[in-house]
Protein backbone atom coordinates (compact mmCIF):
# COMPACT_ATOMS: atom_id res chain seq x y z
CA UNK A 1 0.00 0.00 0.00
CA UNK A 2 2.74 2.72 1.00
CA UNK A 3 6.23 2.04 0.33
CA UNK A 4 9.59 4.60 0.15
CA UNK A 5 12.57 3.96 -1.30
CA UNK A 6 15.34 6.60 -0.32
CA UNK A 7 12.41 9.44 -0.21
CA UNK A 8 13.78 12.46 1.45
CA UNK A 9 12.57 15.67 1.55
CA UNK A 10 14.11 18.90 1.57
CA UNK A 11 12.61 22.28 2.66
CA UNK A 12 15.73 24.88 0.95
CA UNK A 13 18.82 24.13 2.96
CA UNK A 14 16.91 21.90 5.74
CA UNK A 15 16.97 18.39 5.56
CA UNK A 16 13.09 17.54 6.76
CA UNK A 17 13.91 14.01 6.35
CA UNK A 18 16.82 11.78 5.52
CA UNK A 19 16.49 8.96 2.85
CA UNK A 20 14.36 6.72 3.80
CA UNK A 21 12.54 2.93 3.39
CA UNK A 22 9.88 1.09 4.53
CA UNK A 23 7.19 -0.33 3.37
CA UNK A 24 3.00 -0.65 4.78
CA UNK A 25 1.11 -3.88 3.64
CA UNK A 26 -1.97 -3.96 1.84
CA UNK A 27 -5.14 -4.00 4.63
CA UNK A 28 -6.31 -2.73 7.45
CA UNK A 29 -4.49 -1.70 10.34
CA UNK A 30 -3.39 0.86 12.65
CA UNK A 31 0.57 2.02 12.35
CA UNK A 32 1.72 4.77 14.67
CA UNK A 33 4.45 7.26 13.85
CA UNK A 34 6.21 8.71 16.00
CA UNK A 35 8.61 10.53 17.40
CA UNK A 36 9.91 13.89 19.26
CA UNK A 37 8.43 17.93 17.90
CA UNK A 38 10.62 17.83 14.63
CA UNK A 39 11.66 14.27 13.95
CA UNK A 40 10.09 14.48 10.32
CA UNK A 41 6.69 12.76 10.99
CA UNK A 42 4.51 16.15 9.68
CA UNK A 43 7.53 15.93 6.42
CA UNK A 44 6.59 12.12 6.13
CA UNK A 45 2.85 12.92 5.64
CA UNK A 46 3.66 15.44 3.56
CA UNK A 47 4.77 13.01 1.30
CA UNK A 48 2.39 10.53 1.67
CA UNK A 49 -0.42 12.38 1.12
CA UNK A 50 0.69 14.12 -2.06
CA UNK A 51 1.31 17.31 -0.76
CA UNK A 52 4.99 17.79 -1.98
CA UNK A 53 7.30 15.58 -4.28
CA UNK A 54 10.22 13.96 -2.64
CA UNK A 55 13.21 15.42 -2.76
CA UNK A 56 15.19 12.38 -3.72
CA UNK A 57 14.32 8.92 -3.81
CA UNK A 58 10.59 7.92 -4.68
CA UNK A 59 7.57 7.62 -2.99
CA UNK A 60 4.40 4.97 -3.88
CA UNK A 61 1.04 4.81 -2.28
CA UNK A 62 -1.09 2.12 -3.98
CA UNK A 63 1.76 1.93 -6.59
CA UNK A 64 1.59 5.10 -7.57
CA UNK A 65 3.58 8.60 -6.83
CA UNK A 66 1.17 10.30 -5.05
CA UNK A 67 1.98 14.19 -5.61
CA UNK A 68 -0.92 15.52 -7.60
CA UNK A 69 -2.35 12.21 -8.68
CA UNK A 70 -5.62 12.42 -8.62
CA UNK A 71 -6.14 8.68 -8.67
CA UNK A 72 -4.04 7.81 -5.19
CA UNK A 73 -5.68 11.41 -3.95
CA UNK A 74 -8.86 9.82 -4.13
CA UNK A 75 -8.52 6.84 -2.14
CA UNK A 76 -6.75 8.70 0.76
CA UNK A 77 -8.21 10.79 4.13
CA UNK A 78 -6.13 13.12 5.33
CA UNK A 79 -6.84 15.11 8.61
CA UNK A 80 -3.92 17.24 9.48
CA UNK A 81 -2.65 18.93 12.90
CA UNK A 82 -4.76 21.54 14.04
CA UNK A 83 -8.73 21.96 14.24
CA UNK A 84 -8.81 25.98 13.48
CA UNK A 85 -11.79 26.02 11.35
CA UNK A 86 -14.32 29.04 9.60
CA UNK A 87 -15.67 29.54 13.21
CA UNK A 88 -18.89 31.11 11.79
CA UNK A 89 -19.20 28.24 9.09
CA UNK A 90 -21.70 25.43 9.35
CA UNK A 91 -19.88 21.98 9.52
CA UNK A 92 -22.65 20.15 6.88
CA UNK A 93 -21.72 23.20 4.45
CA UNK A 94 -18.14 22.78 5.07
CA UNK A 95 -18.64 18.76 4.47
CA UNK A 96 -20.62 18.92 1.37
CA UNK A 97 -17.82 21.17 0.21
CA UNK A 98 -15.33 18.73 0.67
CA UNK A 99 -17.40 15.94 -0.27
CA UNK A 100 -18.01 17.92 -4.12
CA UNK A 101 -14.24 18.42 -3.90
CA UNK A 102 -13.72 14.69 -3.71
CA UNK A 103 -15.63 14.01 -6.87
CA UNK A 104 -19.19 13.21 -4.97
CA UNK A 105 -21.98 14.85 -5.95
CA UNK A 106 -26.43 14.20 -5.94
CA UNK A 107 -27.10 11.17 -4.02
CA UNK A 108 -23.95 9.90 -3.51
CA UNK A 109 -22.90 12.93 -1.68
CA UNK A 110 -25.90 12.74 0.68
CA UNK A 111 -25.55 9.49 1.66
CA UNK A 112 -21.73 10.03 1.86
CA UNK A 113 -22.18 13.13 4.34
CA UNK A 114 -24.48 10.96 6.46
CA UNK A 115 -22.63 7.49 6.87
CA UNK A 116 -19.06 9.81 7.73
CA UNK A 117 -21.64 12.07 10.26
CA UNK A 118 -23.16 8.63 11.50
CA UNK A 119 -19.43 7.11 11.97
CA UNK A 120 -17.79 10.11 13.79
CA UNK A 121 -20.95 10.57 15.98
CA UNK A 122 -22.14 13.90 14.55
CA UNK A 123 -25.27 13.42 12.67
CA UNK A 124 -27.53 15.38 15.09
CA UNK A 125 -25.25 17.81 15.49
CA UNK A 126 -23.33 18.87 11.77
CA UNK A 127 -25.72 21.77 11.82
CA UNK A 128 -24.01 23.61 14.70
CA UNK A 129 -21.58 26.24 13.38
CA UNK A 130 -17.65 25.13 14.27
CA UNK A 131 -18.01 27.96 16.56
CA UNK A 132 -20.47 26.13 18.88
CA UNK A 133 -18.33 22.98 18.73
CA UNK A 134 -15.68 21.63 21.18
CA UNK A 135 -12.31 20.64 20.48
CA UNK A 136 -13.51 17.31 20.52
CA UNK A 137 -16.39 17.73 18.07
CA UNK A 138 -14.11 19.75 15.78
CA UNK A 139 -11.70 17.00 15.53
CA UNK A 140 -14.39 14.62 14.74
CA UNK A 141 -15.91 16.15 12.05
CA UNK A 142 -12.28 16.65 10.53
CA UNK A 143 -11.91 13.14 10.82
CA UNK A 144 -15.70 13.16 8.66
CA UNK A 145 -14.08 15.19 6.33
CA UNK A 146 -11.41 12.27 5.48
CA UNK A 147 -13.90 9.80 5.42
CA UNK A 148 -16.44 10.90 3.36
CA UNK A 149 -15.02 9.48 -0.01
CA UNK A 150 -14.27 6.35 2.00
CA UNK A 151 -10.47 6.10 1.92
CA UNK A 152 -8.42 3.45 1.84
CA UNK A 153 -5.65 5.17 3.68
CA UNK A 154 -6.19 7.50 6.77
CA UNK A 155 -3.29 9.31 7.66
CA UNK A 156 -3.61 11.55 11.09
CA UNK A 157 -1.19 13.97 12.01
CA UNK A 158 -1.04 14.27 15.87
CA UNK A 159 -5.20 14.00 16.23
CA UNK A 160 -5.44 13.70 20.04
CA UNK A 161 -3.63 17.15 20.77
CA UNK A 162 -5.71 19.31 22.93
CA UNK A 163 -8.34 16.82 23.45
CA UNK A 164 -9.70 15.66 27.00
CA UNK A 165 -9.11 12.10 28.12
CA UNK A 166 -12.79 11.28 27.11
CA UNK A 167 -12.62 12.18 23.83
CA UNK A 168 -9.25 10.89 23.00
CA UNK A 169 -10.46 7.40 24.53
CA UNK A 170 -13.75 7.94 22.12
CA UNK A 171 -11.50 8.76 19.00
CA UNK A 172 -9.09 5.51 19.95
CA UNK A 173 -12.26 3.58 19.62
CA UNK A 174 -13.24 5.14 16.50
CA UNK A 175 -9.93 4.47 14.81
CA UNK A 176 -10.03 0.78 16.12
CA UNK A 177 -13.70 -0.01 14.36
CA UNK A 178 -11.76 1.67 11.09
CA UNK A 179 -9.43 -0.42 11.00
CA UNK A 180 -11.16 -3.25 11.80
CA UNK A 181 -13.52 -2.17 8.89
CA UNK A 182 -10.58 -2.70 6.32
CA UNK A 183 -9.42 1.11 6.16
CA UNK A 184 -5.39 1.11 6.78
CA UNK A 185 -4.51 4.25 9.44
CA UNK A 186 -1.68 5.58 10.19
CA UNK A 187 -1.72 8.01 13.20
CA UNK A 188 1.61 10.26 14.33
CA UNK A 189 2.39 11.37 17.51
CA UNK A 190 5.13 12.40 19.58
CA UNK A 191 3.29 11.27 22.80
CA UNK A 192 4.29 7.53 23.26
CA UNK A 193 1.40 6.93 25.38
CA UNK A 194 -1.14 7.38 22.90
CA UNK A 195 0.26 5.61 20.58
CA UNK A 196 0.55 2.68 22.96
CA UNK A 197 -2.92 2.67 23.82
CA UNK A 198 -3.58 2.91 20.06
CA UNK A 199 -1.27 -0.06 18.34
CA UNK A 200 1.81 -1.97 19.01
CA UNK A 201 2.74 -1.37 15.20
CA UNK A 202 5.38 1.58 14.64
CA UNK A 203 7.28 3.80 12.72
CA UNK A 204 9.94 5.38 15.03
CA UNK A 205 11.28 8.93 13.63
CA UNK A 206 13.74 11.03 14.65
CA UNK A 207 15.76 14.13 13.55
CA UNK A 208 14.54 13.34 10.21
CA UNK A 209 15.54 9.80 10.54
CA UNK A 210 13.55 6.33 10.45
CA UNK A 211 14.96 4.17 13.24
CA UNK A 212 12.63 1.63 13.29
CA UNK A 213 9.72 -0.25 11.66
CA UNK A 214 7.55 -3.29 13.46
CA UNK A 215 6.32 -4.02 16.59
CA UNK A 216 7.12 -2.79 19.84
CA UNK A 217 8.28 -6.53 20.42
CA UNK A 218 9.88 -6.97 17.39
CA UNK A 219 11.98 -3.79 17.59
CA UNK A 220 13.21 -3.84 21.36
CA UNK A 221 14.62 -7.75 19.89
CA UNK A 222 16.49 -6.02 17.62
CA UNK A 223 18.06 -3.21 20.35
CA UNK A 224 20.79 -5.98 21.28
CA UNK A 225 22.96 -3.23 22.92
CA UNK A 226 20.30 -2.75 25.50
CA UNK A 227 19.40 -6.03 27.48
CA UNK A 228 15.98 -6.61 28.57
CA UNK A 229 15.64 -5.92 32.10
CA UNK A 230 13.47 -8.78 34.10
CA UNK A 231 12.54 -8.04 37.86
CA UNK A 232 12.18 -11.59 39.61
CA UNK A 233 10.21 -11.04 42.91
CA UNK A 234 10.85 -14.26 45.39
CA UNK A 235 13.38 -14.80 47.51
CA UNK A 236 16.55 -13.13 46.08
CA UNK A 237 19.80 -15.08 47.04
CA UNK A 238 17.89 -18.41 45.53
CA UNK A 239 16.65 -16.36 42.53
CA UNK A 240 20.61 -15.21 41.91
CA UNK A 241 21.62 -18.17 42.68
CA UNK A 242 19.77 -20.04 39.62
CA UNK A 243 20.39 -16.12 37.44
CA UNK A 244 24.25 -16.65 37.56
CA UNK A 245 24.20 -19.95 36.00
CA UNK A 246 22.35 -18.82 32.74
CA UNK A 247 24.08 -18.16 29.51
CA UNK A 248 22.00 -15.03 28.46
CA UNK A 249 22.45 -12.97 31.82
CA UNK A 250 24.51 -9.64 31.19
CA UNK A 251 23.85 -8.36 35.07
CA UNK A 252 22.49 -8.61 38.03
CA UNK A 253 20.93 -6.25 40.68
CA UNK A 254 19.41 -7.36 43.81
CA UNK A 255 16.57 -5.84 45.29
CA UNK A 256 13.96 -6.12 48.65
CA UNK A 257 12.54 -9.15 47.90
CA UNK A 258 13.58 -9.15 43.94
CA UNK A 259 16.31 -9.47 41.77
CA UNK A 260 16.58 -7.66 38.33
CA UNK A 261 18.01 -9.66 35.37
CA UNK A 262 19.52 -7.85 32.15
CA UNK A 263 19.15 -10.21 29.81
CA UNK A 264 20.29 -10.72 26.12
CA UNK A 265 18.10 -13.07 25.07
CA UNK A 266 14.92 -13.14 26.97
CA UNK A 267 12.69 -15.75 24.06
CA UNK A 268 15.95 -18.34 25.24
CA UNK A 269 15.45 -17.68 29.22
CA UNK A 270 12.06 -17.29 29.61
CA UNK A 271 11.23 -20.93 28.99
CA UNK A 272 13.55 -22.24 31.48
CA UNK A 273 12.45 -19.59 34.16
CA UNK A 274 8.73 -20.94 33.30
CA UNK A 275 10.16 -24.49 33.68
CA UNK A 276 12.18 -23.95 36.95
CA UNK A 277 9.30 -22.12 38.95
CA UNK A 278 6.30 -24.43 37.77
CA UNK A 279 9.04 -27.70 39.14
CA UNK A 280 9.58 -25.79 42.04
CA UNK A 281 13.16 -25.32 42.08
CA UNK A 282 12.70 -21.35 41.67
CA UNK A 283 10.67 -19.65 44.54
CA UNK A 284 9.30 -17.17 41.86
CA UNK A 285 6.46 -14.75 42.95
CA UNK A 286 6.12 -12.75 40.29
CA UNK A 287 7.95 -11.43 36.71
CA UNK A 288 7.71 -8.44 35.50
CA UNK A 289 9.46 -7.02 32.20
CA UNK A 290 10.70 -3.41 32.99
CA UNK A 291 11.58 -2.03 29.74
CA UNK A 292 9.44 -4.29 26.96
CA UNK A 293 7.12 -1.48 26.25
CA UNK A 294 6.86 0.99 23.41
CA UNK A 295 8.52 3.79 26.22
CA UNK A 296 11.41 2.18 27.08
CA UNK A 297 12.23 1.16 22.91
CA UNK A 298 11.73 5.18 22.38
CA UNK A 299 14.10 6.33 24.96
CA UNK A 300 17.09 3.23 23.51
CA UNK A 301 16.61 4.54 20.24
CA UNK A 302 16.46 8.22 20.66
CA UNK A 303 19.53 8.27 23.25
CA UNK A 304 21.75 5.69 20.75
CA UNK A 305 20.91 8.08 17.76
CA UNK A 306 21.34 11.51 20.00
CA UNK B 1 -1.43 -6.12 16.97
CA UNK B 2 -2.87 -4.51 14.16
CA UNK B 3 -6.23 -5.31 13.22
CA UNK B 4 -6.81 -6.98 9.83
CA UNK B 5 -9.99 -7.07 7.58
CA UNK B 6 -10.78 -9.15 4.23
CA UNK B 7 -12.16 -6.24 2.20
CA UNK B 8 -13.22 -2.56 2.75
CA UNK B 9 -16.90 -1.67 2.17
CA UNK B 10 -17.88 -0.42 -1.28
CA UNK B 11 -16.39 2.91 -2.32
CA UNK B 12 -18.63 5.89 -2.87
CA UNK B 13 -19.53 6.84 -6.53
CA UNK B 14 -16.30 9.55 -7.21
CA UNK B 15 -15.69 11.03 -10.03
CA UNK B 16 -19.50 12.35 -10.52
CA UNK B 17 -19.01 15.70 -9.27
CA UNK B 18 -18.73 19.64 -10.54
CA UNK B 19 -15.03 20.12 -11.52
CA UNK B 20 -13.21 21.39 -8.34
CA UNK B 21 -12.89 25.30 -9.42
CA UNK B 22 -16.55 25.45 -9.57
CA UNK B 23 -16.99 23.92 -6.73
CA UNK B 24 -14.96 26.42 -4.68
CA UNK B 25 -16.47 28.97 -6.57
CA UNK B 26 -19.54 27.87 -5.62
CA UNK B 27 -18.89 27.48 -1.98
CA UNK B 28 -17.41 31.25 -2.20
CA UNK B 29 -20.29 32.76 -3.38
CA UNK B 30 -22.68 30.76 -0.66
CA UNK B 31 -20.37 32.47 2.15
CA UNK B 32 -20.52 36.22 0.32
CA UNK B 33 -24.51 35.78 0.38
CA UNK B 34 -24.64 34.76 3.82
CA UNK B 35 -22.66 37.78 5.08
CA UNK B 36 -24.15 41.13 5.82
CA UNK B 37 -21.43 42.51 3.36
CA UNK B 38 -23.14 41.21 0.35
CA UNK B 39 -26.53 42.82 1.40
CA UNK B 40 -25.00 46.00 2.01
CA UNK B 41 -23.32 46.47 -1.48
CA UNK B 42 -25.96 45.15 -2.87
CA UNK B 43 -27.96 47.92 -1.84
CA UNK B 44 -25.35 50.07 -2.46
CA UNK B 45 -25.27 49.12 -5.54
CA UNK B 46 -28.70 49.21 -6.65
CA UNK B 47 -29.10 52.70 -5.64
CA UNK B 48 -26.47 53.90 -7.73
CA UNK B 49 -28.13 51.76 -10.55
CA UNK B 50 -31.64 53.27 -9.86
CA UNK B 51 -29.73 56.97 -10.17
CA UNK B 52 -28.19 56.13 -13.71
CA UNK B 53 -31.99 54.70 -14.76
CA UNK B 54 -33.53 57.92 -13.43
CA UNK B 55 -30.77 60.44 -15.68
CA UNK B 56 -31.84 57.74 -19.07
CA UNK B 57 -35.63 58.80 -18.09
CA UNK B 58 -35.31 61.72 -17.69
CA UNK B 59 -32.97 62.98 -20.41
CA UNK B 60 -35.69 61.08 -22.36
CA UNK B 61 -38.75 63.07 -21.17
CA UNK B 62 -36.29 66.63 -21.66
CA UNK B 63 -36.25 65.21 -25.40
CA UNK B 64 -39.68 64.45 -25.90
CA UNK B 65 -41.82 66.63 -23.52
CA UNK B 66 -42.50 70.24 -25.63
CA UNK B 67 -43.33 71.85 -22.06
CA UNK B 68 -39.70 71.05 -21.20
CA UNK B 69 -38.22 72.53 -24.18
CA UNK B 70 -36.68 75.18 -22.92
CA UNK B 71 -34.59 72.83 -20.73
CA UNK B 72 -33.15 71.16 -23.52
CA UNK B 73 -30.21 72.99 -24.07
CA UNK B 74 -29.27 72.42 -20.64
CA UNK B 75 -30.32 69.04 -20.64
CA UNK B 76 -27.66 68.35 -24.04
CA UNK B 77 -24.94 70.04 -21.98
CA UNK B 78 -25.66 68.23 -18.82
CA UNK B 79 -26.48 64.42 -20.25
CA UNK B 80 -24.41 64.07 -23.34
CA UNK B 81 -24.89 61.15 -25.66
CA UNK B 82 -21.83 60.94 -26.86
CA UNK B 83 -18.42 58.53 -25.90
CA UNK B 84 -18.11 60.28 -21.91
CA UNK B 85 -21.72 59.48 -21.31
CA UNK B 86 -21.29 55.71 -22.31
CA UNK B 87 -17.91 54.80 -20.54
CA UNK B 88 -19.97 57.05 -17.70
CA UNK B 89 -22.30 53.97 -17.41
CA UNK B 90 -19.27 52.33 -15.28
CA UNK B 91 -18.47 55.09 -13.05
CA UNK B 92 -19.37 52.24 -9.77
CA UNK B 93 -16.03 50.80 -11.28
CA UNK B 94 -14.30 53.23 -9.50
CA UNK B 95 -13.60 53.68 -5.54
CA UNK B 96 -17.07 51.91 -4.33
CA UNK B 97 -16.04 48.77 -6.48
CA UNK B 98 -12.47 48.72 -4.93
CA UNK B 99 -14.07 49.23 -1.60
CA UNK B 100 -16.10 45.96 -2.55
CA UNK B 101 -12.82 44.18 -4.02
CA UNK B 102 -11.09 44.85 -0.72
CA UNK B 103 -13.36 43.45 1.50
CA UNK B 104 -14.49 40.58 -0.37
CA UNK B 105 -11.23 39.58 -2.13
CA UNK B 106 -9.27 40.29 0.95
CA UNK B 107 -10.27 37.32 2.29
CA UNK B 108 -10.55 34.58 -0.49
CA UNK B 109 -7.19 33.31 0.29
CA UNK B 110 -6.32 34.63 4.10
CA UNK B 111 -9.06 33.07 4.97
CA UNK B 112 -7.96 29.23 3.99
CA UNK B 113 -4.43 30.35 5.34
CA UNK B 114 -5.76 31.44 8.33
CA UNK B 115 -7.74 28.22 8.82
CA UNK B 116 -5.34 26.36 6.82
CA UNK B 117 -7.56 24.94 4.70
CA UNK B 118 -5.67 24.24 1.27
CA UNK B 119 -3.63 21.16 2.78
CA UNK B 120 -6.78 19.72 3.34
CA UNK B 121 -7.67 20.75 -0.40
CA UNK B 122 -4.85 19.53 -1.77
CA UNK B 123 -5.05 16.20 0.16
CA UNK B 124 -8.11 15.63 -2.31
CA UNK B 125 -8.09 15.46 -6.27
CA UNK B 126 -7.62 19.49 -6.21
CA UNK B 127 -4.59 20.91 -7.62
CA UNK B 128 -2.84 24.28 -6.87
CA UNK B 129 -4.26 25.52 -10.19
CA UNK B 130 -7.89 24.90 -9.63
CA UNK B 131 -7.46 26.72 -6.19
CA UNK B 132 -6.06 29.54 -8.03
CA UNK B 133 -8.20 29.44 -10.77
CA UNK B 134 -11.46 29.24 -8.56
CA UNK B 135 -9.89 32.66 -6.60
CA UNK B 136 -9.23 34.56 -9.27
CA UNK B 137 -12.52 33.72 -11.12
CA UNK B 138 -14.89 34.58 -8.12
CA UNK B 139 -12.64 37.58 -7.23
CA UNK B 140 -12.86 38.69 -11.28
CA UNK B 141 -16.48 37.04 -11.23
CA UNK B 142 -17.84 39.43 -8.81
CA UNK B 143 -16.93 43.39 -10.51
CA UNK B 144 -17.98 41.79 -13.50
CA UNK B 145 -21.47 40.92 -12.01
CA UNK B 146 -21.96 44.08 -10.70
CA UNK B 147 -20.75 46.30 -13.31
CA UNK B 148 -23.39 43.97 -15.62
CA UNK B 149 -26.81 45.81 -14.91
CA UNK B 150 -24.74 49.16 -15.28
CA UNK B 151 -24.28 48.21 -18.93
CA UNK B 152 -27.48 46.31 -19.54
CA UNK B 153 -30.09 47.62 -18.08
CA UNK B 154 -29.65 51.51 -18.97
CA UNK B 155 -28.88 50.10 -22.62
CA UNK B 156 -32.36 48.16 -22.61
CA UNK B 157 -34.21 50.61 -21.03
CA UNK B 158 -32.69 53.17 -23.59
CA UNK B 159 -34.21 51.03 -26.40
CA UNK B 160 -37.07 50.36 -25.18
CA UNK B 161 -38.06 54.14 -23.88
CA UNK B 162 -36.26 56.20 -27.49
CA UNK B 163 -35.49 52.88 -29.83
CA UNK B 164 -32.09 53.83 -31.86
CA UNK B 165 -32.20 57.35 -30.86
CA UNK B 166 -31.87 56.91 -26.65
CA UNK B 167 -29.12 58.27 -25.29
CA UNK B 168 -27.35 54.78 -24.60
CA UNK B 169 -26.07 53.53 -28.02
CA UNK B 170 -27.38 50.50 -29.33
CA UNK B 171 -23.66 49.37 -29.39
CA UNK B 172 -22.37 50.06 -26.10
CA UNK B 173 -22.64 46.49 -24.85
CA UNK B 174 -20.40 45.82 -27.54
CA UNK B 175 -17.91 48.29 -26.35
CA UNK B 176 -18.21 48.41 -22.33
CA UNK B 177 -18.53 44.25 -21.67
CA UNK B 178 -15.33 43.80 -22.80
CA UNK B 179 -13.75 46.72 -20.98
CA UNK B 180 -16.03 45.37 -17.41
CA UNK B 181 -14.07 42.22 -18.39
CA UNK B 182 -10.53 43.63 -18.47
CA UNK B 183 -10.85 45.84 -15.37
CA UNK B 184 -12.78 42.64 -13.68
CA UNK B 185 -9.86 40.60 -14.22
CA UNK B 186 -7.42 43.47 -12.71
CA UNK B 187 -9.15 44.08 -9.62
CA UNK B 188 -9.54 40.11 -9.40
CA UNK B 189 -6.13 39.71 -10.08
CA UNK B 190 -4.52 42.28 -7.83
CA UNK B 191 -7.14 41.27 -4.75
CA UNK B 192 -6.27 37.65 -5.15
CA UNK B 193 -2.42 38.51 -5.47
CA UNK B 194 -3.29 40.35 -2.26
CA UNK B 195 -5.13 38.29 -0.04
CA UNK B 196 -2.28 35.32 -0.78
CA UNK B 197 0.02 38.14 0.67
CA UNK B 198 -1.86 38.26 4.26
CA UNK B 199 -2.12 35.77 6.92
CA UNK B 200 -5.45 36.33 7.96
CA UNK B 201 -9.16 38.16 5.99
CA UNK B 202 -8.98 41.61 7.99
CA UNK B 203 -5.13 41.54 6.82
CA UNK B 204 -6.52 40.91 3.32
CA UNK B 205 -8.64 43.92 3.11
CA UNK B 206 -5.63 45.76 4.56
CA UNK B 207 -3.18 44.29 1.56
CA UNK B 208 -6.00 45.09 -1.34
CA UNK B 209 -6.77 48.73 -0.24
CA UNK B 210 -2.63 49.57 0.83
CA UNK B 211 -1.75 47.90 -2.59
CA UNK B 212 -4.64 50.28 -4.45
CA UNK B 213 -3.94 53.25 -3.09
CA UNK B 214 0.26 52.43 -2.73
CA UNK B 215 0.83 52.13 -5.97
CA UNK B 216 -2.16 54.93 -7.08
CA UNK B 217 0.51 57.13 -5.04
CA UNK B 218 3.40 55.60 -5.79
CA UNK B 219 2.28 56.74 -9.89
CA UNK B 220 1.33 60.00 -9.15
CA UNK B 221 4.84 60.84 -7.31
CA UNK B 222 6.74 59.43 -10.56
CA UNK B 223 4.70 61.32 -12.76
CA UNK B 224 5.16 64.54 -10.90
CA UNK B 225 8.83 64.19 -10.16
CA UNK B 226 9.67 62.58 -13.94
CA UNK B 227 6.75 64.19 -15.68
CA UNK B 228 6.44 60.83 -17.56
CA UNK B 229 2.29 60.50 -18.25
CA UNK B 230 3.03 57.08 -18.55
CA UNK B 231 3.95 56.41 -14.65
CA UNK B 232 -0.16 56.35 -14.22
CA UNK B 233 -0.01 53.00 -15.79
CA UNK B 234 1.43 51.78 -12.32
CA UNK B 235 -2.00 53.07 -10.56
CA UNK B 236 -5.14 50.39 -10.64
CA UNK B 237 -7.74 53.03 -9.85
CA UNK B 238 -6.84 55.13 -13.06
CA UNK B 239 -6.33 51.66 -15.44
CA UNK B 240 -10.00 50.61 -14.37
CA UNK B 241 -11.11 53.64 -15.20
CA UNK B 242 -9.68 54.24 -18.54
CA UNK B 243 -11.11 51.11 -20.18
CA UNK B 244 -14.47 52.05 -20.56
CA UNK B 245 -13.38 55.08 -21.90
CA UNK B 246 -10.99 53.50 -24.65
CA UNK B 247 -13.55 50.84 -25.48
CA UNK B 248 -16.39 53.93 -25.72
CA UNK B 249 -13.57 55.90 -27.93
CA UNK B 250 -13.42 59.03 -26.25
CA UNK B 251 -11.34 61.77 -27.09
CA UNK B 252 -9.38 62.47 -24.56
CA UNK B 253 -8.82 58.93 -22.02
CA UNK B 254 -7.26 59.17 -19.14
CA UNK B 255 -4.68 57.12 -20.89
CA UNK B 256 -3.64 55.40 -23.96
CA UNK B 257 -4.55 52.14 -25.30
CA UNK B 258 -0.56 51.20 -25.08
CA UNK B 259 0.27 52.72 -21.39
CA UNK B 260 -3.77 51.15 -20.29
CA UNK B 261 -2.37 47.36 -21.26
CA UNK B 262 0.47 47.45 -20.55
CA UNK B 263 0.16 48.51 -17.21
CA UNK B 264 -2.75 45.86 -16.73
CA UNK B 265 -0.87 43.51 -18.00
CA UNK B 266 2.25 44.11 -15.60
CA UNK B 267 -0.89 44.09 -12.56
CA UNK B 268 -2.55 40.81 -13.52
CA UNK B 269 0.64 39.07 -14.28
CA UNK B 270 2.64 40.04 -11.24
CA UNK B 271 -0.43 39.52 -8.83
CA UNK B 272 -1.35 36.08 -10.23
CA UNK B 273 2.51 35.03 -10.34
CA UNK B 274 2.61 35.99 -6.42
CA UNK B 275 -0.88 34.56 -5.72
CA UNK B 276 0.24 31.16 -7.54
CA UNK B 277 4.11 30.99 -5.48
CA UNK B 278 1.51 31.64 -2.11
CA UNK B 279 -0.43 28.99 -2.89
CA UNK B 280 1.63 26.50 -3.38
CA UNK B 281 1.48 23.24 -1.59
CA UNK B 282 4.99 23.73 0.34
CA UNK B 283 3.36 26.78 1.13
CA UNK B 284 0.40 24.54 3.02
CA UNK B 285 2.10 23.05 5.57
CA UNK B 286 0.40 20.80 7.53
Amino acid sequence: MISLDRASLRYGPILGLSPTTFELPEGGGITGLLGPNGAGKSSLLQLLSGLLPPSGGEVRVFGQAPFRNPAVLARLGLVPEGDRLPSGLRADRWLRMMGELSGLSGEALKGALAGALETVGMADRAHLTFARMSKGMRQRIRLAQALLHGPELLILDEPFNGLDPEARLGLMDLLRRLAAEGTRVLVSSHILSEIALLTDRILLLFRGRLLAEGTVTEIRQLLDRHPVELRLAGEPLDLARWAVEQPELAALRMEEGAVVLSVRSPRDILPRLQRAAAGGQLPLRALDPLDLNLDAVFQYLTKDHA
Amino acid sequence: MPIYAPTLPPAPDLGQGHPPVLVLMRFDLARLWRQRIGRFFGFAFLLVLLIKLTVIYVKYLLDTNAALRPMQDFAKAVLSQGAEFQAGLLDPASYLLWFLVALVGGGLVARDTLYRVRPLMYAHPVSPRDYLAAKLGFASALPFLVLLPFVLLPWAMSLMVAGLQGPVWPTAPLRLLPAVAVLSLLMGALAVGASAMAATPRAGVGWVLGLVLGTSALASLVHGLTGFAGAEALNPVMLAQSWPQLFAGMDRPLMGWIPATVGTAFHIGLWTFVAARRTLPSEAVI
